[in-house]
């Protein structure tokens, strides 16, 4: 009753907002009986309640503890306390003394918290993330109830309660690790100085020490954090799309502010995961061993994935799932395995996700039910829980041999509560009575260095040991604990020099990550030895990142001559490179001069000099520009376009004798000669005006474009009359057009004039965005244009397709708009829908929309809905993934979002508009934010640098999605496509498929130039790169099959065939035999990168490392079944990314 | 309820016009300087904890809050918590999303919530970690945050950085720490000099001249830095003799077994109502109700101000309980 009144009161205030979200999605039945037998469950695997509601509401976090019994973090008042409520937020225990794999007790541990989202039993007590606060809860006397608060750290943001402090989990070595998201920033305060992390990261705390680190920054939703047995961490996201994610120490992921490069996911274009669980133990199969179990809480799945070794790296691939349902309150949202070797499943309980979207006082939001739920292989032995915490020291050792991690984890952590002076004694008779034959030795021995640093006793003779063992995953290991004693050990250099020399790729990258961590001279040059060994991915992270970090350490002493460049230009161009800072070009200009010098480190570094030089020295690069151009015109161009590109940014200019470019502007060469007259104008070298305007009058030179341009640079009256001339007079529209966008800049009021003159004779075939858009980019320049349309008639569909263009900007100029329809004689509005309508589509969608029209309308190309939002791996990356969408938001959100683009924008993809000092307005996404520069993605998927002190203004902008976007649409087929839309992710049809097809396709449009060289040539000529052939992007459909009617089609030799073209593009990552399935053949040719190679249903190919490519010809004589290409993942011995993407 | 809703804005603008009308009564009354270099709260006295871990934790264990309160029976004095943690004087730990200077702006906006009459302000165990280096800096900086204050008031009590303590390893050793401590300490006690504030040695009377007020040696901290319940209660009796007429009543420590009585039930309304304060300065899901996603979620800003009458209601029994404390006594 009452929150009914409090929602209508609310109401009152904003009734859109609330009225908004109503809708008739149906609420799910709460029984749980209906809930279990909704689930699909893995082969041989069942399902059983564990524990429910009441006992429990909205678990969040569990973990079990030495006894086995499980933790249960919960919160009835997410996501946001109201005045006059009480905090009272629980931890719960449950306990299956009967292991029966059913909680027969639960007991509320501790109440009074503030939505608690993690909690970790340890030390005595439990630890409990609360808010802003990390706390230790103790039980004193014994009755199950905690009677003592200790406040372990404190200063963790709360700017969001989905983002708090989280998943929280004990390490191998005896750490504790939390997690918090994307908009959280924390100020933490501790014995050895402050901490402080802005955005996501996991952070690594030793409680006895109050030593605490950042592992890893960034990832928008770190939902899940585990590491294999070796202690290589994974994470999940719960808001990014990249699947698992590897992490190794100073790992930096999308999202983190600062960063000026991050590493990516494992599986791109996933679904978001919550939860993270590496399982082991004797009670599930073996090839299951060291698998991923994470959940796709949007879609109502738990995930399986299969981890392997890459280079420094892993790769991940994902199978059958664990569990799926169509019950729509059932949200996995924690993973854990239990002490029987089951897995056990948190379970949320809500139809209603998130509340960055939905309101916070939703009314579907459900506050009381949540479950725990079991999953155990069918007719497998249990495995016998032990009795940990009354086991001898000798017992507890023995247990670290178990197959179990909760047993291994747990014995750890009790040797840990008895102190040093106890265990220590029979830990040194434990190592040295390991049964070396064992097959499990390696990491038996491994725990034991795990027990040391538990301890936190240094054992540098067994470290040492370890650091040189057969075992490159002990190695690995071993390292990171180098790092955690380096203050204490003898020798930490000499084991890092021997690290980064490792036959291991990864046992390299640890090495690098604990030298960058440790800065002196001794890491640099031991850093330098890593580049002589082969660099994948992660390690080029490492070693970046290295550079960076040992900046403040390196660069001095290459001031003072410590350092002797010479010696190893390779090293130091790549660190030069890798740091932003303009103070290398000093070093790099004396590098240059060295006769030694390879001629790839100089090209190189000259570049280094022209994007980060001051005057003087890019007057010197200025001077070399100028003496190569004769012998090296390509390469003199590419220089001087860095040159000027760095000069207008940076509002500076070469010094000496500039003038010298004249005989640049004489060359043979016109991309040079374009780049001579943009450098003269942006220089304003008055002496050379008359040569580029002399150019710019010349329409069959091709150099009159950058002359044009170069015009606008200049600026001036002499300019205006100038462009105002071309703009009239010019011979072709094209020069009448870069005539008018450069009058955008210097007299944008007159030019707006001419702007209009050309939308005046525009043809159907020229493009009336080219003409507007400098003008809309402009402060003021949609207002010009309207002025300038006044009492100017137009043709109504130039007029319509300006309208749309103008639309399509994050701020569209009323006046223009109005001044178009007016010009254009249009009546035409923008259609606006009422809440009533948006209701009723909602309602046909759920009842009669059809989702397979609603595909083919989302891969319409004129409503470019793929361009912008990939479903899974196939797709532009501008906006969110839809990948499962319908799983996660109700019906009437998706029919908002689509007819209202900017009541509800999706976490990462709120648009900034940003005001430049040059009076250029750039609207898009934030990539990312360094100290420098902003980058943008715009709305064509294009990556914007603006550097920072450039913006004059920034303001929050909307949806780049443009209103009226649907507007072309029946209201069938708005109907239609919001039914697709609500399918994706949902079992079925549309669901995710963890099978990896070929999504992105490249193929051929029809062009004369290409059919020419068909003709001329053999269809061989297809697999290569020739340039007549521009291939185009094509999306598979959700099922992952290309529909191969409406293909180009190409009729070489009048005999012939009728051929369409396509191509799938392949990074191999670990050489070896890819295994391809076809779901038809027929009709089909092939070429393996270019050589003809016979089509089989099962292809097995053998790449080596690196980017492969298959094209394929396809006879269109017949109707051919769409094409369905299949990577065996689990049959290939290499590993390949199927390329996607734009 | 939306008539109760209704009924209770009512009310909060009735306690607006009222309090809005003692607040001018009293205003004039409120002197904007110590007189004397006395300590003296006044009625309609609005008190700001302002600083770092330090402040902030005290708002849960509430001892120099409830001595300060008992000191002044029966004056009309409210208490608000900004301790933040981490922080720093630039207001570092505010910042949220932005940079440096959005922190301080933050800062700045939670001053004019309260408006404070008196300040005790408590900043420079973290800038101590720089040692000597950043002295200059954090003087500065300190300078440029009591200048902001001065708006409002120069009763300003500045506080000494509490004193590490020396735990058993593996905890760090302090003295390196300690001794970087004693210059900033230093510094700050000679600002509130040449400002003409008052000056709290906690660094001292923690420290070296720790005088116990009880029996068994007991540690003030858990992990060298941070003060435990039975630490904050032995840190307010440096504010107790600030306050002179304080010591009048006696606070049972954390540690005794007698924790009932009015001292205590004031002390946990004084908690409740910390509590109650921190929910409206600083509301979780900030993001969505003030920041760059209110667009979306922003209307639940409403609620934020229902906490006021809800805080004004706590005020109203923590008067009523001080009384009955010292009539108990």
């Amino acid at each position: 009753m009452n929150r009914i009144l409090t929602a209508l009161a609310v109401g009152l205030l904003l009734p859109n907002a609330l009225f908004a979200q109503r809708n008739l999605k149906v609420i799910p039945d709460t029984n749980p009986d209906v809930q279990r037998d909704s689930f699909i469950v893995a082969d041989g695997f069942e399902v059983n309640l564990y524990a429910s509601d009441p006992a429990i509401a909205k678990p969040i976090q569990m973990n079990f503890d030495a006894q086995g019994r499980l933790w249960v973090a919960s919160s009835s008042i997410y996501p946001q306390i109201k005045p006059g409520q009480v905090a009272n937020d629980k931890i719960i225990v449950l306990e299956d003394a009967d292991h029966d794999g059913v909680a027969e007790k639960s007991t509320v541990f501790a109440d009074g918290l503030l939505i608690p989202t993690g909690v970790l039993p340890g030390d005595g007590g439990v630890y409990v993330a609360n808010s802003t606060e990390l706390l230790h809860l103790k039980d004193t006397n014994g009755d199950g109830k905690s009677d003592t608060t200790r406040v372990v750290l404190s200063g963790f943001g709360t700017e969001d309660t989905h983002h708090i402090l989280h998943t929280l989990r004990w390490g191998h070595d005896g750490m504790m690790y939390f997690n918090q998201s994307i908009y959280i920033h924390s100020h933490i305060e501790t014995p050895h100085g402050v901490r402080r992390l802005n955005g996501g990261g996991i952070w690594r705390f030793r409680p006895e020490t109050m030593e605490l680190d950042v592992l890893a920054k960034g990832l928008v939703n770190t939902w899940g954090h585990h590491f294999d047995q070796w202690g290589a961490n994974f994470a999940t996201d719960g808001a990014g799309g990249q699947g698992i994610n590897y992490v190794f120490p100073g790992a930096v992921f999308l999202t983190s502010p600062g960063a000026r490069r991050v590493v990516s996911g494992m599986n791109p274009g996933s679904p978001k995961y919550c939860g993270l669980e590496i399982i082991s133990g004797s009670h599930l199969p073996d090839d299951w061993q060291g698998n991923c179990i994470t959940a796709d809480f949007r879609a109502h799945r738990v995930c399986r994935f299969i981890l392997e070794e890459d280079g420094s790296g892993y790769v991940s691939r994902q199978t059958e799932e664990l569990l799926k349902t169509k019950h729509g309150s059932f949200r996995p949202i924690d993973i854990k395995m239990g002490p029987d070797g089951a897995i056990y499943i948190a379970d949320f309980y809500n139809p209603i996700i998130q509340h960055g979207e939905v309101d916070f006082r939703d009314e579907r939001r459900d506050h009381t039910h949540g479950r725990i739920w079991r999953v155990s292989r069918k007719g497998a032995e249990k495995v016998k829980q032990r009795d940990l915490v009354n086991s001898t020291i000798p017992e507890l050792l023995e247990a670290l041999k178990a197959k179990e991690e909760w047993v291994r984890l747990h014995a750890k952590l009790i040797l840990k509560s008895k102190g040093a002076k106890a265990v220590l004694p029979e830990l040194v008779k434990w190592i040295a009575n390991l049964d070396q034959t064992d097959s499990t030795a390696d990491h038996q021995l491994l725990e034991g260095l795990w027990v040391y640093q538990s301890l936190d006793v240094v054992n540098e003779p067994l470290l040492a040991k370890l650091l040189n063992h057969n075992n490159p995953q002990v190695r690995a290991a071993a390292v990171r604990v180098c790092g955690q004693w380096f203050e204490h050990l003898k020798t930490p250099n000499k084991y890092l020099a021997a690290g980064v020399n490792d036959s291991h790729p990864r046992v390299r990258l640890e090495s690098v990550r604990v030298a960058a961590d440790h800065p002196s001279l001794e890491s640099v040059k031991i850093i330098a030895d890593a580049h002589k060994h082969s660099i994948d991915k992660s390690l080029d992270f490492a070693l970046w990142t290295a550079a960076n970090d040992l900046q403040s350490v390196w660069l001095p002493a290459i001031e003072q001559g410590e350092i002797d460049i010479a010696k190893n230009p390779q090293y130091w161009l790549f660190n030069f490179t890798s740091v932003s800072s303009g103070d290398i070009v000093k070093p790099a200009l004396e590098l240059i001069s060295e006769d030694s010098l390879s001629s790839d480190v100089r090209k190189h570094l000259l570049n280094l000099v022209a994007q980060r030089g001051n005057a003087e020295h890019l007057g010197i690069l200025f001077n070399h520009i100028v003496e190569i151009a004769a012998e090296n015109s390509a390469r003199s161009t590419e220089l001087l376009s860095a040159l000027t590109a760095t000069t207008v940014a940076r509002k500076i200019k070469p010094q000496g004798d500039l003038t010298r470019l004249a005989s640049l502007l004489d060359s043979k060469n016109s991309a040079l000669v374009q780049a001579a007259a943009l450098a003269a104008g942006s220089w304003k070298l008055e002496s050379l005006r008359e040569t580029v305007t002399h150019l710019s009058n010349d329409a069959a030179n091709p150099s009159h474009v950058g002359a044009i341009n170069a015009l606008a640079r200049f600026g001036g009256k002499e300019s205006i009359n100038q462009l105002n001339r071309l703009a009239i007079t010019g011979k072709t529209y094209q020069q009448k057009r870069l005539a008018v966008e450069a009058m955008s800049r210097v007299a944008p009021i007159l030019g707006s004039r001419r702007a209009v003159d050309l939308l005046k004779t525009m043809t159907a075939d020229q493009n009336p965005a080219d003409v507007l858009n400098p003008f809309l980019s402009r402060k003021g320049g949609g207002d010009m244009l309207a002025t300038s349309l006044k009492d100017v008639k137009l043709d109504s569909d130039i007029s319509n397709k300006a309208i749309r263009v103008v639309r399509s900007t994050t701020t569209p100029s009323a006046k223009l708009l109005e001044a178009l329809k007016k010009s254009g004689n249009l009546t035409s509005e923008l259609r606006v829908w009422t809440d009533q309508q948006l209701k009723e589509i909602t309602q046909a969608a759920v009842k009669s929309g059809d989702p397979a029209k609603g595909e083919l309308i989302y891969r319409r190309k004129e409503l470019s809905c793929l361009k912008c939002h990939a479903i899974g791996e196939a797709g532009g990356v501008v906006g969110p993934n839809m990948i499962s969408l319908g799983a996660s938001a109700p019906v009437d959100y998706i029919v908002e979002s689509l007819l209202r683009p900017s009541a509800k924008v999706k976490e990462n993809f709120h648009s900034l508009i940003i005001l430049t000092d040059a009076g250029q307005v750039v609207s898009g996404i934030p990539v990312r934010r360094t100290d420098t520069d902003l980058v943008l993605r715009d709305a064509e998927d294009r990556q914007i640098t603006i550097p920072l002190d450039s913006i004059e203004r920034e303001k929050e902008g909307r949806s780049l999605m443009p209103d009226g976007a649907m507007d072309s649409l029946t209201r069938a087929e708005i109907v239609d496509l919001v039914r697709f839309i609500s399918e994706l992710g949902k079992e079925g049809p549309y669901g995710v498929d963890s099978r990896k097809f070929v999504r992105r396709w490249k193929v051929l449009p029809y062009s004369n130039a290409a059919n020419g060289r068909l003709n001329r040539t053999s269809t061989d000529i297809a697999a290569t790169d020739d340039p007549a052939f521009q291939w185009v992007t094509e999306y598979a459909m959700v099922s992952g099959k290309l529909p191969i009617d409406g293909l180009p089609t190409f009729k070489p030799h009048r005999n012939g065939d009728l051929l369409s073209f396509v191509r799938a593009e392949f990074d191999v990552t670990t050489a070896g035999e890819i295994v391809l399935e076809f779901a038809n053949i027929k009709g089909i040719a092939i070429w393996v990168d270019e050589s003809p190679t016979p089509i089989k249903k099962q292809m097995k190919i053998n790449w080596k490392k690196g980017k492969h490519r298959l094209t394929l010809a396809i006879s269109r004589n017949d109707p051919v079944a769409p094409l369905q290409v299949q990577l065996l993942e689990a049959k290939s011995s290499g590993r390949a990314i199927i390329v996607s993407g734009k | 309820m939306f008539l109760r809703s209704l009924f209770c804005s009512a009310c909060s603008l009735l306690l607006f016009l009222g309090l809005s009308w003692t607040v001018q009564a009293q205003e004039n009354k409120i002197p904007r300087a110590w007189e004397d270099d006395q300590f003296q709260l006044v009625d309609g006295d609005r008190v700001v904890f302002l600083g770092n871990t330090f402040i902030e934790r005290e708002q849960r264990y509430g001892y120099i809050e409830t001595r300060l309160t008992l000191a002044y029976p029966n004056k009309k004095i409210i208490f608000r918590n900004l301790g933040w943690s981490g922080d720093n004087v630039r207001g570092e730990s505010r910042a949220r999303f932005g940079n440096t200077a959005e922190g301080y702006a933050h800062l700045q906006k939670s001053l004019e919530l309260v408006k404070p009459t008196v300040v005790f302000v408590s900043y420079g165990s973290n800038a101590a970690y720089q040692g000597k280096a950043g002295l200059a800096e954090f003087e500065a900086g300190y300078n440029t945050l009591l200048d902001s204050l001065d708006k409002y008031t120069t009763r300003i009590v500045m506080l000494s950085p509490t004193p590490l303590e020396k735990l058993a390893a593996p905890l760090p050793d302090p003295a390196k720490q300690n001794a970087r401590l004693a210059v900033y300490r230093d510094t700050i006690k000679d600002m509130a000099y040449k400002r003409g504030y008052l000056f709290v040695d906690l660094f001292d009377q923690l420290g070296e001249n720790l005088e116990l007020h009880q029996d068994k040696k007991v540690n003030l901290t858990d992990n060298g830095l941070h003060l435990t319940a039975y630490g904050y209660w032995e840190a307010s009796f440096p504010f107790a003799k600030l306050a002179e007429n304080s010591k009048s009543v006696s606070i049972a420590s954390p540690l005794s077994s007698k924790q009932s009585g009015a001292v205590q039930k004031l002390r946990k309304t004084i908690l409740e109502k910390n509590e109650l304060f921190f929910y409206r300065y600083r509301p979780q899901n900030e993001t969505y109700l003030y920041l760059f996603r209110k667009h979306e979620q922003g209307n639940n800003a409403a609620e934020i101000p229902l906490f006021d009458p809800l805080i004004a209601a706590k005020e109203l029994e923590i008067d009523k309980l001080k009384q009955r404390a010292v009539k108990q006594k």
